[in-house]
């Protein structure tokens, strides 16, 4: 069994709805392959500095385990396939740092309240407006090209008219 | 920004390399060697000898992966 160290990014949506169950999403991972949980607490909630799947925000786990080398392989496959889990980073380690195990036993505590995550995780862009866009686009198009043919048509009609009506003028005062 | 020929000192002095403590959740401290545009600097700036340049470097990529630093500023 090694030691490792996880760094998991959470949707900020999941840890909203129900802390226990996102964090239970990493442990179940872990013990899933064959690995054990050594601790795993909330390390932040903050603010990306750069988008993530549309996030805006993120809640970072900081997890320490065993696992067998063997079970990486799928631990990573399970990881990238969740939603839930927008980024993550493992890292072999010797042992875990002094005080992370008695701040996760602080966060398990019953009277532990985390502050919930902010709202503004949401994406910018509404779906709605997008196809109204795009059908005023088209038709704005279509009129366009109806325009263009009209005009098109115009110049070359007016200008066999205006010959032959030069031509009739010719011949009156012929 | 103008080029500064001289390096910079070395945050922990020159006995920095003795004891390396470069780790990619202490973001305060990573951020110290990134330039204005998020750069990693160089040796030359840092002060650092090439083991903990690369430590340095590798500590600031991954917490560039993990969004905790920008890849441009």
């Amino acid at each position: 069994m090694t030691l490792y160290e996880g760094m998991f990014l959470l949707d900020n949506q999941v840890v909203r709805a129900d802390w226990a169950k996102a964090k239970g999403l990493v442990s179940d991972a872990v013990t899933k392959h064959g690995g054990t949980v050594a601790t795993a607490r909330r390390w932040d909630e903050r603010k990306l500095c750069y988008p993530i799947a549309g996030k805006k925000r993120a809640t970072y786990v900081l997890s320490y385990f065993e696992l067998e080398s063997a079970g990486i392989a799928g631990l990573r496959r399970d990881l990238e396939l969740s939603e839930s889990v927008l980024r993550y980073l493992m890292l072999r380690v010797e042992a875990i740092p002094e005080g992370e195990a008695e701040k996760s036993e602080a966060e398990n505590a019953e009277g532990f309240s985390f502050p919930v995550p902010p709202e503004d995780d949401e994406p910018e862009a509404t779906p709605e407006p997008r196809p109204a866009k795009g059908a005023e686009k088209e038709s704005a198009a279509k009129d366009a090209d109806e325009d263009d043919s009209d005009g098109e048509g115009e110049p070359v009609m007016a200008g066999a008219d205006d010959g032959s009506d030069d031509d009739r003028k010719q011949e009156e005062e012929a | 920004m103008a080029f500064r020929s001289r390096p910079i000192s070395p945050p922990i002095g020159s006995k920095h390399c003795d004891d390396p403590k470069l780790d990619y959740k202490d973001l305060a401290y990573l951020q110290r060697f990134l330039s204005p545009q998020a750069q990693i600097l160089s040796r030359k700036r840092t002060g650092f000898c090439a083991q903990c340049q690369r430590e340095l470097k590798q500590a600031i990529k991954r917490a560039r992966h993990l969004a905790l630093l920008p890849f441009i500023g």
